[in-house]
């Protein structure tokens, strides 16, 4: 075992120029790791959706350098690593890598696998490179391992509680014995382990040429430089912004188990350089999936900080150095052993809507009205007919965006919680399972918050069943309380799945197990995001051209904008000004 | 007889001419004429005093494609779909890669969804007709068109990759319709699957077709009324040419011609070193462009995507393009310090107006070409051939800024600058080279643009190279690169398969598909259908569950399926550092690269009359080699140095378009050719 090794040269002694060099280098570094799990992983949900992230953490656990496919692991890797290193301290060796999926160890949910590997120059401990990503089955007691209504993680798959996999740059065959008899789809898993693998060695490989370059006191300072000038960035754009309370209140719509509505509440306080996020007097864990851990909540406030403090920089600890979270063990946010988190998500993005929403009168450049926040995650599950496998396809929804101070919302875009996550392609789609698309389409239906700008619509689709023994399942939210307007800008529409079996339709949000036979039809529909501003005071011809492309009807233009048109379809500025004047 | 080549760049047309007996270059510049572009190519041809009726070769590039695009100058479009999917040209994929902006933006289609139509017809995955196309549905839609003023009209099915004939069918229909209107169908462009990226490609063409049909008519109209009677060859952006009017009717594929001749030109002059594997380095005034070419072959993709960022998905474009990685960095990129102070280069450009502070044009930042000016790299007196003199007190007066910052002289913050700018391209060659599992020890550097020969030496020494090789011209690299092009085709057809359900007749019979294509295509190509057809096979291959898929080679003659897996298991390995032995394979995508061996430019030795060591000598000077330190330098001046010369650095070879550094400990030769070799 080696100790972190302290280095004689001092972060002052190299030259700010070789810093910003190496900097370059160590973020070419986790780009590359993300290029190789995405390109080399089997399963969709990591190379379609992005639900991974690499990134390269200092000996005290710091997070350095991070590339991301989705926000849900800003947050979390700092918990994971000390939750190996307090396990394993004294006999962290060369060629060691250790696996986490544990929530209730700063991770998200079983899903969610992590791999850290500790890197090495020769015999000198110098960082932690990790690569985290979502496995399509964990086993559990439903094929993709996560039940809208489980009760307790024991049903949500096997969980890896920090342990080693690899040593001397091997994998220990028990581990992988033990993975393939306890998932439901081992070549896929394991063709996602070793994508992991490959990451976390290119990693160390890099960092070993960069010390071979610039000598082995370099990558001590360079990390404290990176963390150094994010931190001073981030306290300058706190102290910008102005001191004060500022609270919010949400409801989660159901967990699961029942549809009852789950309060929840945040208040930001912001005080000089400082900023606290306190969630104290949100509800209590609750039965159903929907729960988040410490870490995930501390990705959601994360994310929603990054967002304002500056959104493009490369995200590290130095950036978080003026945050506090608070909230007290065993809500919803911070749930406790045993409670189930396979959908956290629901859960975490709550969390990072409500900081959003509490903020966003105070930084209106950068938060828009509420958008459909659920990443509205469907499985489809069953037998193809004529190979006889089973398979397991499970992808996020696209949804409406709120509108922004300057301009209409965005639609069909991926929730929050992911990023750089790519929507199935139809054709791919279809090709791989036995499912047909029947439309994919803009939500205008539902539509979307009017407002002097509005919100982006959702998006629909829907898959006819050519599967034998399919069911599906989902946990959808936003599916009672609708995404909230900014500035007078009306509430944008809520998210629903829809079932229709023979002349049998019924509308769900949150479904467990569903059996679906071959011809039945299941349509995914997201929600539009909330308005900005008075409709009233959008002008005519954007609400001609909204009615010209199907966006929004001639009734919607009347009632709602105050625009009314004439039989030949253009602006009747009579009616209107009539119109507009009545509201007063 | 001669060869002529033709690139309208942003501020310039060249033109580079060949002359086939004496095996001689003429050069020539003008200003690019924007409102009338024939104007600056007629321009260039009078100012060289080119006689029109000895060109037997015209070949042209340029940026017109991408112009009428960046600038939203296409034509008003429409689009046919698929019931149901009219939507997603708009929903695209959905990706929001600015992950921490939570006001992200999508990229607007180039389609309103007004102007976005469907009619019934439905084809499955496996190519089998589940719905008939009703053509009746697109009565309403011409109508449409006919009142809207559309000039143009996409075509995109579902699953027409595998079945196209919904789509043909389509086409047929609305060209018969709506004649003088500009018709794409998806198929004639890809053959890949994907709808969203189909679409964009299909609706792109037709949105820069009427634009480019218009130019190309008036170009060769005007060009042939002046007795220049040869075939018209367009350059594509995969490296090879085709002839006007498939161009005009494929016009998307003209995108990138000018990187494209570029990469082109250094696997040719890689050729004539007897060297196969190179990576192409391009350092313009804007940005710095790179690719490997390897087995003589320049790679070329169809991941390609306009507007492009590391926050912006961009739009994709699923032509055939060559393999470059672009970054913010070259000659005019702007040193500055972000709010922590941190030193930084580009992507911000001076451009070419008001240039770089040296130019003494008013530019008051420091830039790139500034630290080479004040680290003695660059001499004030010969730059651009003379035509420019380099104000040094403007430069270091930009500089100052730079010192202050950094508390240093203005030398240190002109090498500090160099290192920083050195270190980004290091990190694009690296990512087409190490990151893709080549090891850059077996290749060598080849250098072309303005800015180029004055870095290779530094990035050729860290990225490890065996040798750096500096071609003739590197200043009018692209140009050059464009006259030794030839007429090329790339074929791309997905057919999905599992590894066990493949035999050798099948792949035979795909492969045959494809090859018959290419000679039809060849059949109909002015100047080319007598040319020996050249082909080269490729499968992608990936394990059953993967998405991404490794190419691996193919050969006629052996198309067993056990060597496919194979190489594939290897190829695997090599790019990612495993393989799944046990793991069932899948073939993706079938492609055929068709090359048309055409006459080309044979490039003669140097002529050594009046060339020698003491011609050449132009005395010496104080140089700052950044991590090797200040050196009097020898410089001599390359057209004057002969063949065969050798030495040892510190030494800077000075020339009209370019200026090539040697470090100390480096050694250079000058081979027959007159290419500058450096190790």
């Amino acid at each position: 075992m080696a100790d972190p090794v302290t280095d004689p040269v001092a972060a002052t002694d190299i030259d700010p120029v070789t810093l910003e060099i190496v900097r370059g280098k160590l973020l070419a570094a986790v780009d590359e790791m993300g290029i190789v799990i995405a390109r080399t992983s089997m399963s969709p949900v990591i190379y379609e959706v992005l639900d991974f992230a690499c990134g390269i953490l200092d000996t005290k656990a710091q997070l350095i350098v991070q590339t991301n496919g989705v926000t849900l692991f800003t947050g979390t890797f700092s918990f994971q690593l000390q939750a190996i290193q307090n396990k394993f301290g004294g006999d962290i060796c060369p060629g060691d890598v250790y696996m986490t999926n544990d929530p209730f160890g700063g991770g998200t949910h079983t899903c969610d696998v992590a791999l850290i590997r500790p890197l090495f120059d020769g015999d000198k401990l110098r960082a932690f490179a990790i690569a985290v990503a979502h496995w399509s089955e964990v086993g559990g007691s439903v094929a993709g391992s996560i039940a809208p209504n489980a009760t307790e993680i024991y049903q949500e798959g096997i969980r890896f509680p920090g342990i080693r996999v690899c040593r001397d740059d091997k994998l220990l065959p028990d581990v992988v014995d033990l993975i393939r008899e306890n998932v439901r789809l081992p070549t896929m898993c394991l063709g996602d382990l070793n994508a992991e693998l490959a990451a976390v060695r290119i990693a160390e490989v890099r960092l070993r040429e960069i010390e071979k370059k610039y000598g082995s006191g370099v990558m001590d300072a360079t990390f404290e430089y990176i963390l150094e000038t994010s931190e001073q960035l981030s306290r300058e754009a706190v102290a910008a912004l102005p001191d004060g309370s500022y609270r919010a209140v949400d409801i989660i719509d159901g967990d699961g188990i029942s549809d009852e509505q789950i309060p929840v509440c945040v208040e930001v306080r912001i005080d000089g350089e400082r900023m606290t996020f306190d969630f104290t007097g949100t509800s209590a864990q609750r039965p159903g999936p929907i729960n988040c851990a410490y870490g995930a909540l501390h990705s959601a406030v994360k994310t929603v900080f990054k967002s304002l403090v500056d959104p493009q920089g490369a995200s590290n600890e130095g950036w978080f150095r003026p945050v506090e979270i608070i909230c007290p063990d065993g809500t919803v946010f911070t749930a406790k052993k045993p409670a189930p988190t396979g959908w956290y998500y629901e859960g975490s993005a709550h969390a990072s809507e409500l900081v959003w929403k509490a903020l966003a009168e105070i930084a209106p450049d950068r938060f828009s009205a509420g958008s459909y926040m659920s990443l509205c995650g469907a499985y489809i599950c069953g037998k193809d007919p004529e190979s006889g496998e089973i398979f397991v396809h499970i992808e996020p929804a696209v949804g409406g965006w709120g509108a922004t101070s300057t301009r209409d919302g965005t639609a069909a875009l991926i929730a929050t919680t992911d990023g750089d996550t790519y929507n199935y392609s139809v054709e791919l789609f279809e090709a791989k399972f036995p499912l047909l698309v029947r439309q994919y389409a803009l939500n205008t239906d539902e539509g979307a918050g009017e407002g002097r700008y509005r919100g982006g619509f959702g998006a629909v689709r829907e898959f006819d069943i050519l599967a034998d023994d399919a069911f599906t399942y989902a946990s959808f939210g936003r599916s009672i309380e609708p995404p909230w307007g900014l500035k007078g800008g009306a509430k944008g529409s809520c998210n629903f799945m829809e079932i229709e079996s023979g002349k049998e339709t019924m509308r769900v949000a949150r479904v467990p197990y569903h059996a679906l036979q071959p011809g039945d039809r299941v349509r995914v529909v997201t929600g539009g995001g909330g308005g900005y501003g008075d409709a009233f005071t959008r002008p005519p011809q954007e609400v001609l051209d909204d009615v010209l492309n199907d966006y929004i009807t001639p009734a919607i233009a009347r009632d709602q904008y105050g625009v009314a048109l004439t039989p030949d379809g253009s602006i009747d500025d009579t009616a209107t000004q009539t119109l507009r004047a009545a509201r007063g | 007889m001669g060869r002529l080549a033709s690139d309208i760049g942003g501020t310039f047309t060249d033109l580079v001419y060949f002359d086939d007996e004496s095996g001689t270059l003429k050069v020539e510049k003008s200003l690019t004429t924007p409102k009338d572009l024939t104007q600056g190519v007629e321009d260039t041809i009078r100012l060289a005093q080119i006689d029109p009726n000895t060109v037997d070769f015209f070949v042209h590039g340029g940026t017109t494609v991408i112009n009428a695009i960046t600038e939203r100058k296409g034509a008003k479009t429409a689009l046919v779909t698929t019931l149901g999917f009219r939507d997603v040209l708009e929903i695209a994929r959905g990706n929001r890669p600015d992950l921490y902006n939570l006001s992200f933006e999508k990229p607007t289609p180039f389609v309103p969804r007004r102007l976005r139509f469907e009619v019934r017809e439905r084809i499955d995955a496996k190519g089998r007709e589940l719905e008939p196309l009703h053509l009746a549905d697109l009565d309403a839609v011409i109508e449409r068109c006919q009142a809207e003023g559309v000039e143009a009209v996409a075509i995109q099915f579902l699953h027409s990759y595998a079945a196209p004939e919904h789509e043909a069918a389509c086409a047929t229909y609305l060209r018969d319709k709506l004649p003088g209107v500009a018709i794409t169908a998806s198929h004639e462009i890809t053959r890949e699957w994907r709808e969203y990226e189909r679409a964009n490609t299909a609706v792109l063409n037709a949105y820069v077709q009427p634009i480019v049909q218009r130019y190309f008519d008036s170009l060769e109209g005007s060009l042939r009324g002046q007795g220049l009677d040869c075939p018209f060859a367009a350059m594509q952006s995969n490296g090879g040419s085709t002839s006007f009017s498939w161009a005009k009717a494929h016009p998307i594929t003209l995108v990138e011609s000018g990187p494209s001749a570029g990469v082109n030109g250094a696997a040719l002059v890689g050729k004539l070193c007897g060297e196969e594997d190179a990576i192409y380095l391009d350092i313009g005034g804007t940005t710095a462009k790179c690719s490997v070419i390897e087995g003589a072959q320049v790679k070329v993709t169809t991941d390609y995507k306009l507007e492009w960022t590391r926050i912006n998905p961009g739009y994709p474009v699923k032509v055939p393009v060559v393999d470059i990685v672009e970054i913010g960095m070259g000659g005019g990129s702007i040193a500055w310090f972000d709010k922590v102070g941190a030193l930084k280069v580009g992507p911000v450009s001076a451009g070419s107006d008001p240039g770089p502070a040296g130019y003494g044009l008013g530019g008051t930042e420091p830039t790139v070409t500034d630290a080479k000016l004040l680290t003695g790299v660059l001499n004030p007196g010969y730059f651009a051939g003379g035509r420019i003199t380099l104000d040094v007190a403007a430069a270091e007066r930009a500089m100052q800024k730079i010192a202050d910052g950094l508390k240093t002289s203005v030398e240190e913050a002109a090498v500090a600058v160099l290192r920083l700018a050195d270190a980004d391209a290091i990190n694009a060659l690296k990512l087409v080279s190490i990151q893709r599992g080549h090891d850059p020890r077996d290749f060598v550097l080849i250098v072309g643009g303005g800015g180029g020969a004055m870095h290779a030496a530094t990035l050729g020494r860290e990225l490890g190279v065996r040798e750096i090789i500096i071609p003739l011209y590197p200043g009018y690299f692209s140009a050059w690169g464009m006259l030794a092009t030839e007429p090329r085709r790339d074929f791309v057809q997905t057919a999905l398969g599992r590894a066990d359900n493949m035999t050798t007749a099948g792949l035979e019979e795909l492969f045959a598909g494809l090859v018959a294509e290419a000679e039809e295509y060849f059949h109909d190509q002015d100047g080319a259908e007598e040319a020996k057809l050249d082909f080269e096979f490729g499968i992608d291959l990936r394990y059953f569950g993967q998405e991404h898929w490794v190419t691996v080679g193919a050969a006629l003659d052996d198309l067993s399926v056990e060597t496919i897996l194979h190489d594939f298991h290897i190829a695997h390995e090599r790019a990612y550092t495993f393989k799944l032995d046990d793991t069932p394979v899948e073939f993706v995508n079938f492609r055929l690269m068709a090359t048309a061996r055409v006459a080309r430019p044979t490039v003669k030795p140097l002529n050594g009359a009046g060339r020698s060591e003491a011609a050449a000598a132009k005395g010496t000077r104080s140089v700052h080699f950044g991590e090797d330190g200040r050196h009097e330098a020898r410089i001599f001046e390359r057209d004057l140095l002969p063949a065969g010369f050798e030495a040892d650095g510190p030494m800077v070879i000075e020339e009209q378009s370019a200026n090539t550094i040697v470090h100390p400990g480096q050694h250079l030769r000058v081979d027959e050719l007159g290419f500058l070799h450096i190790s």
